[in-house]
C-alpha cells in the first residue's frame, strides 16, 4: 500500500470504525461465525481498504473452516504491512489458530521496521518471539524495546531470555557456553544494581535465579540478608534461605531456624522433616571433628541446635507438651517422632532407648488419632519400621483396641471411624493377603453389614454432596472382593462388588471414590456402557481428560462400542489441540507479570501435556476408528491417516496418569506410590509398544492411500515407503515377540488394566496386514505367479484368523473377566478385517484402467482383476461367518452364579448388573457386525 | 500436619482426589495458569506427610484506592482431611500475604446455601458484607455472600461495614 493510500485510511474516524467492527467482534465471541461473515461483508463494502475488517474476515474463515481463503487474504494483508493494533492482534489471533507461529513474528518484525517507535509494537514482536520460543531473537528484542524505553521489565526480559538460552537453549548442552550466558546475564543485572535501580520483587527474584544457576550460594544468602532480601515481601523468606543454606550445608543454621518456626508452628511437616534431616547431618559433623563440644547453648531450647537424636527428642517431646493450637491437638511433633525413629532405623541405629517398642509408637498415635480419617494416611509411611511378624502383631491390637468383635457394632460415630481405620492399617500390613476364600468371604459379609448398619446409624440426615463416614467399609469390601475374583480367577466377586458399589452409590451419590472403582471394575468385565454411565457422573474435563483418561477413555476401544468412543477420543484430541495452542499465551503471561520463576514450570508442563502418551495414543484410536468405519473410498481419500502429522516424539512419551486418585491399602503402598511401582513402569513400556505396532496400520495404510493417489511418475517414492513401513512393521513385531511382555499383574487395583499390546499381538494384525500388502505390491509388478501366491498367502490367513476368531470367542468360557477379553480380541479381529477390506478396496482401484493405454499390461491387468475379486469374495465370505460367529456368541446366555451371594448380602438390588452388563455386550456385538455388514457392501 | 507450598503446574496432574469433590470446580487450565503467572504467591497447596495434595487455596490482590484487597477464588480442602484445621491455615496464608500487599480487606463469595463453609469463615472473623443476587448460575441461579475481613491497614474498619441491600453481580467489581 502505497503512504497516501494509508493516510487515507487514518482519516476514517476511529469512533466510527471501532462502532462498525464491533458488531464482528460480538459474534465472533458468541461463535455465530455466519453473522460475522456477513457483517465482515458489508463493513468491507463500505470501507474496502479497512485492514481490520479484511483481518477479521480472515479469522472468521478459518474457524469456519475455510482455510485456503482465509490465507489468500492473510497474505494479501501481510504484503499491505499494516501497523495498526487492532488488524495486528486479528492476525495474531488467526495465526495462533491456525498454528503458524513464526508467521506472527513476520507480521511484527514488519511493523516495527515501519513504525520503529512504537513500544506497544515492539512489546508484541518480543511476545511472538516468546512464542515460538526463540530465546536469542527474544533478548535482541527485549534489548532494542528497553533501549527505547528505558524500563526495568523490558531489561529482565532480555535477562531471562540469556538464562533460557543457558539452561534450555544452546547452552544446555555445552556447558562453557552455559556458563558464560549466565555470566553475561549476572553483569547484566550487576549494572542494574550499581545504578540502584533494582526495585520490584520479581527482580530480585530473577537476580537470585541468576545466582542459583551460578552456584553462587554464599552471595545469594548475602543477597536474602541485605537491603534486596527486604524486597521479598511475599517470597517465603524463611524457607528460599534455607534451600541455600542446606546447599551450602550450614546444618547448624538450618537446625535453628527450624527449631524458631517449628515453636511457632508445631505442624509444619516440610520443616520437621529438614529439622532432623539436620540433626542427623550435625551428629555426622560431630563425628567427623570429635571432641568438640557444641557449647554455644543458652538457656532457651530454640537458641542451641540439636546434634543428636536424644537433643531432637527431647525437642519434640517439648513440642508435645506445649500442645494443640486452635483447638486442634496438633500431629506435628507426634509424627515427628515416627520420622526421627525411621531415620535412626535407617541408620542402623538402635532405637530401644528412645522409644521403647515401635508398636507402642502406633498404638499412642492410633489412641489419639484414630477418629479422624488422616490416621492411616499419616501412619502409612512408618509402617515398614516394622517387620513382617510385628506388622501381624499391631493389626491384632489394632482391632482389639478398638473392641469391635464379629458379632457387636460400632457403639458412636468416632468408634466407628477407629473401627475403619484399624481394618485400613490391618489390610496395609497385610493381614488380608493369604486368606481362604472362606475367610475373605467371612470378612466380606462382616463390612458389608457394617456398612449397611452405619449408614444406617450415621448416615441420616448427610447432604447429597456429603461421603457418609461408613463409606469406606463398602469400599474396602469391594477391594476384598476383587481379591476373591481373583483367588477364584472368576468375576462372579466382582458382579457383587458392583452391586456394592451401586447401593453405596445410591445412598452416597458424590462418592467418587466408589464411582472411581466401578468404572475400574465395569471394565474389568467389558461393561462399556456401564462404565460410561459411571464416568459421566464423574465430570471428567480439562486437564483430567489425560491424568484420569487411562480409567476409561483408554479402554473404551476394547469395549466394541465404536459409537462411544468417538465421542469421548473427539473431546479428548479437542482438548490436547486447543490447550497446546493456548500454552503459548501461558508463557507470555509469565513475562507479562514478570513471573520469571514459574516460566521453567510452564514450559516443562507444555512438553508434559504435548507428549502425554494418552494423547498419542487416543490419535492414533481415532485415526484406525475412521478407518474401520470407513465406508467409501472417497471417504478413505479425506482420512489424515499420518499420526498425529508424523510428530510422535517416542523419546519425550509421558505417563501423566494419576493413579493415586484410587484409595488403595495394599501393603505395596507403603513403600511407594503406586506411579513408582515396577508394573507402571513395565506398562508403560508395553503401551508404548503397543502404539509403535498401531502406528504401523497407519504409516502402511497412509502410503497405500499415497499409492493409488500419486501418478506413474510419482508412486515409485511411494512404494518405496510403503515398503520401508510394512518391513519396519515385520521387524518391530518380531522383536516385540522375542521380548516377550509378560502382561501387569491384577491383583492391584490402582495399577490401569493389562496393556492392548498383549491383544494386539494375539490377534493376528501383522501376518495378515502383510498378506495384503504384499498382494497390494505385487499389483504393481509383472509377476502374474507371484500375485496368484500373493492371493493363497491371504485366503490362509483369513482362514486363520476366522479359526481364531472363533477360538477366542465362542471357544471360550462364559465367565465375565474371560469374556472381556474374548472382546477385546473379538475387536482387533474386526479391525484387522475390516482395515484389510480397504487395502482390497485400494488394490481395485489399482487395477482400474484410469486412462486406456493401448494394449499396456493389459492381460495382466485383466488377471489382476481377478485376483482383486476372489480377494473380495474371500474377505466377504469371512466377514460373513465373522457375523455369524459373533450371534452365536452373544446367543450363549452367561449363567447367573451370583443370586446367592448377593442374597446373602442383603444387596438383591433392583439393579441388575449382570443384565446391564449382557447389554452392553449386546451393543457392542450389533456395532462390531454393522462394521462388518458395511465392509461387505463397500466390497460389492 | 502439612507441608505449605507453592502451586506447580504439576500439581494438577495429582490434584483428583480434592477435585471431583463435588463442591470443587475443575476450571479449565488457562484460568489456573493465570493465577500461576500473575499472583503465585497466592496459590498454596496443602500436602500432607505421606505427599498427597490435601487442599489448596487460590487467591489474588486487585482494587484501586481503598479497594486494594485480596481475594479468595477458590479454597478447597480433601474430604479425608477435613475438621483438622486445614482450611483455617491456608486462609491465614492468604491473610498473610494481603497484609503484605498492604490491602485494606480480604473477600471471598460463597453460596448461600453452603452453611458449613460460612460458619468457618465466620469464626475465621469474616462478616456478611453484603448478598450478591443470583452471583451463581445454575438451576436455578443461586445467591452468594459476599464476605470480608478487615486487615490492619484498615484501621477504622470501614471495609466491613455491611450493605443494607443486596446486589447485582454487575454491580460487583
Amino acid at each position: 500500500m502505497s503512504k497516501a493510500q494509508s493516510n487515507n485510511m487514518h482519516v476514517l474516524d476511529t469512533a466510527v470504525v471501532e462502532r462498525r467492527l464491533r458488531p464482528i467482534y460480538d459474534w465472533l465471541d458468541s461463535g455465530n461465525n455466519k453473522k460475522a461473515l456477513q457483517e465482515c461483508d458489508k463493513v468491507l463494502k463500505k470501507a474496502p481498504n479497512l485492514h481490520c475488517a479484511k483481518a477479521l474476515k480472515a479469522l472468521t474463515l478459518h474457524r469456519m473452516g475455510k482455510g485456503s481463503e482465509s490465507r489468500v487474504i492473510l497474505e494479501a494483508l501481510t504484503n499491505e504491512k499494516p501497523t495498526d493494533d487492532a488488524t495486528l492482534q486479528a492476525m495474531t489471533l488467526c495465526y495462533r489458530e491456525m498454528q503458524e507461529l513464526e508467521k506472527i513474528c513476520r507480521l511484527y518484525e514488519t511493523a516495527v521496521r515501519i513504525d520503529p517507535t512504537n513500544e506497544e509494537l515492539h512489546t508484541h514482536l518480543f511476545m511472538s518471539y516468546v512464542r515460538i520460543s526463540d530465546f536469542k531473537l527474544q533478548q535482541q528484542s527485549a534489548m532494542a524495546l528497553y533501549k527505547l524505553k528505558p524500563k526495568n521489565p523490558y531489561y529482565c526480559w532480555a535477562v531471562m531470555s540469556i538464562i533460557l538460552q543457558a539452561t534450555r537453549g544452546e547452552g544446555c548442552r555445552d556447558p562453557l557456553k552455559r556458563k558464560l550466558l549466565l555470566s553475561l546475564a549476572e553483569r547484566m543485572f550487576d549494572k542494574l544494581l550499581t545504578e540502584n535501580k533494582i526495585d520490584a520483587e520479581q527482580e530480585v527474584q530473577l537476580y537470585v535465579m541468576i545466582l542459583d544457576l551460578l552456584g553462587k550460594q554464599e552471595e545469594v544468602v548475602a543477597v536474602l540478608d541485605g537491603p534486596l532480601g527486604a524486597k521479598l515481601q511475599c517470597t517465603n523468606f524463611g524457607l528460599v534461605k534455607m534451600t541455600y543454606l542446606k546447599k551450602m550445608q550450614r546444618w547448624k543454621d538450618v537446625n535453628l531456624i527450624c527449631k524458631s518456626i517449628l515453636a511457632e508452628s508445631a505442624d509444619r511437616w516440610d520443616i520437621w522433616k529438614e529439622y532432623i534431616h539436620s540433626v542427623f547431618e550435625l551428629m555426622y559433623q560431630q563425628t567427623q571433628t570429635s571432641g568438640q563440644e557444641n557449647s554455644d547453648g543458652g538457656d532457651n531450647i530454640v537458641e542451641t541446635a540439636d546434634d543428636t537424636p536424644e537433643k531432637a527428642h527431647e525437642f519434640i517431646c517439648r513440642m508435645v507438651e506445649s500442645g494443640a493450637d486452635n483447638g486442634y491437638v496438633l500431629r506435628g511433633p507426634f509424627l515427628a517422632r515416627f520420622q526421627l525413629c525411621s531415620r535412626m532405623s535407617s541408620r542402623g541405629m538402635d532405637t530401644n532407648d528412645l522409644f521403647g517398642d515401635e508398636i507402642e509408637l502406633f498404638m499412642e498415635y492410633f489412641r489419639k488419632f484414630g477418629h479422624k480419617p488422616c490416621c492411616v494416611s499419616d501412619l502409612r509411611i512408618f509402617l515398614n519400621l516394622l517387620l513382617t511378624p510385628k506388622k501381624t502383631e499391631l493389626s491384632s491390637r489394632l482391632m482389639k483396641d478398638v473392641g469391635i468383635s464379629a458379632t457387636s457394632v460400632p457403639q458412636s460415630e468416632a468408634q466407628m471411624q477407629r473401627h475403619i481405620c484399624a481394618v485400613q492399617l490391618s489390610r496395609l500390613c497385610g493381614s488380608h493377603r493369604d486368606l481362604s476364600p472362606e475367610h475373605l468371604k467371612a470378612l466380606i459379609t462382616a463390612l458389608t453389614l457394617h456398612y449397611q448398619h452405619g449408614y444406617q446409624t450415621y448416615g441420616r440426615g448427610l447432604l447429597s454432596t456429603d461421603l457418609a463416614p461408613c463409606d469406606p467399609y463398602a469400599l474396602l469390601a469391594a477391594h476384598l472382593l476383587y481379591d476373591l475374583a481373583q483367588i477364584e480367577q472368576k468375576s462372579d466377586a466382582v458382579v457383587v462388588a458392583l452391586a456394592l458399589l451401586e447401593r453405596l452409590l445410591s445412598n452416597s451419590p458424590s462418592n467418587f471414590h466408589g464411582k472411581l472403582l466401578a468404572v475400574r471394575l465395569y471394565h474389568c468385565l467389558g461393561g462399556g456402557t456401564k462404565a460410561l454411565e459411571m464416568y459421566s457422573s464423574l465430570d471428567v474435563k480439562h486437564l483430567q481428560l489425560d491424568s484420569l483418561g487411562y480409567i476409561h477413555c483408554a479402554r473404551m476401544m476394547t469395549t466394541g462400542l465404536f459409537t462411544l468412543c468417538t465421542n469421548l477420543f473427539d473431546a479428548t484430541l479437542k482438548f490436547f489441540s486447543s490447550n497446546y495452542k493456548d500454552s503459548s499465551d501461558h508463557l507470555t503471561f509469565s513475562y507479562k507479570f514478570g513471573s520469571f520463576t514459574k516460566l521453567d514450570e510452564f514450559m516443562d508442563f507444555r512438553e508434559r501435556m504435548n507428549n502425554s502418551l494418552h494423547y498419542a495414543t487416543v490419535g492414533v484410536d481415532r485415526i484406525v476408528l475412521k478407518l474401520v468405519e470407513c465406508m467409501s473410498l472417497d471417504t478413505l481419500y479425506s482420512i489424515t491417516i499420518s499420526p498425529k502429522e508424523d510428530k510422535i516424539e517416542w523419546n519425550c512419551l509421558r505417563d501423566n496418569h494419576d493413579l493415586g486418585v484410587f484409595l488403595s491399602w495394599d501393603p505395596e503402598s507403603i513403600e511407594n506410590a503406586p506411579e513408582d511401582w515396577q508394573e507402571s513402569k513395565a506398562l508403560f513400556e508395553q503401551d508404548v509398544r503397543f502404539l509403535r505396532l498401531r502406528t504401523s496400520i497407519l504409516w502402511t495404510m497412509a502410503a497405500a492411500v499415497d499409492i493409488v493417489k500419486s501418478l506413474d511418475g510419482d508412486r515409485q517414492r511411494h512404494v518405496e515407503a510403503l515398503r520401508n513401513a510394512l518391513d519396519q512393521w515385520k521387524a518391530l513385531h518380531q522383536k516385540t515377540l522375542s521380548d516377550n511382555f509378560p502382561p501387569i499383574q491384577q491383583n492391584l487395583l490402582p495399577l490401569p488394566m493389562p496393556s492392548r499390546l498383549h491383544g494386539s499381538l494375539a490377534a493376528p494384525y501383522c501376518p495378515v496386514f502383510s498378506s495384503f500388502l504384499d498382494f497390494f505390491l505385487s499389483m504393481m509388478g509383472n509377476d502374474s505367479h507371484h500375485t496368484m501366491e500373493c492371493v493363497k498367502c491371504i485366503e490362509e490367513e483369513l482362514d486363520k484368523l476366522t479359526d481364531f476368531l472363533r477360538d477366542a470367542t465362542i471357544k471360550k468360557s462364559n465367565d465375565l473377566m474371560a469374556r472381556r477379553k474374548s472382546l477385546e480380541l473379538a475387536v482387533n479381529c474386526v479391525e484387522i478385517i475390516s482395515i484389510t477390506s480397504l487395502i482390497c478396496v485400494l488394490c481395485g482401484e489399482l487395477v482400474k484402467p484410469v486412462q486406456v493405454k493401448k494394449g499396456k499390461k493389459k492381460s495382466c491387468d485383466t488377471k489382476n482383476k481377478e485376483y482383486v475379486f476372489s480377494v473380495a469374495d474371500k474377505l466377504k465370505k469371512e466377514m460373513n461367518n465373522f457375523c455369524d460367529i459373533l450371534q452365536d456368541w452373544i446367543d450363549a446366555n452367561p449363567e447367573d452364579h451370583v443370586f446367592n451371594m448377593l442374597e446373602s448380602l442383603n444387596l438383591n438390588s433392583t439393579e441388575n448388573i449382570l443384565e446391564k452388563i449382557h447389554y452392553s455386550y449386546k451393543i457392542a456385538n450389533r456395532e462390531m457386525q454393522l462394521i462388518l455388514k458395511t465392509k461387505i457392501k463397500l466390497l460389492t | 500436619m502439612t507441608t505449605l507450598r507453592p502451586f506447580t503446574c504439576d500439581d494438577m496432574y495429582k490434584f483428583n482426589n480434592v477435585n471431583l469433590d463435588p463442591l470443587t470446580e475443575t476450571y479449565g487450565l488457562s484460568f489456573y495458569m493465570q493465577y500461576l503467572a500473575h499472583w503465585p504467591e497466592y496459590f498454596q497447596v496443602a500436602e500432607s506427610p505421606s505427599g498427597e495434595i490435601m487442599g489448596y487455596i487460590m487467591g489474588k490482590a486487585e482494587g484501586i484506592g481503598d479497594n486494594w484487597h485480596g481475594h479468595v477464588t477458590a479454597l478447597t480442602v480433601s474430604p479425608y482431611f477435613r475438621r483438622l484445621g486445614l482450611a483455617a491455615s491456608l486462609m491465614n496464608f492468604l491473610e498473610e500475604v494481603s497484609e503484605k500487599k498492604r490491602t485494606y480487606f480480604v473477600d471471598l463469595f460463597v453460596r448461600v446455601s453452603n452453611k458449613v463453609a460460612i460458619n468457618m469463615y465466620k469464626n475465621l472473623g469474616y462478616i456478611v458484607y453484603r448478598t450478591v443476587l443470583e452471583y451463581y448460575s445454575g438451576d436455578p441461579d443461586e445467591d452468594a455472600y459476599d464476605m470480608r475481613k478487615a486487615c490492619s491497614r484498615d484501621t477504622d474498619k470501614k471495609s466491613v461495614v455491611p450493605l443494607t441491600h443486596p446486589v447485582r453481580p454487575e454491580e460487583v467489581d
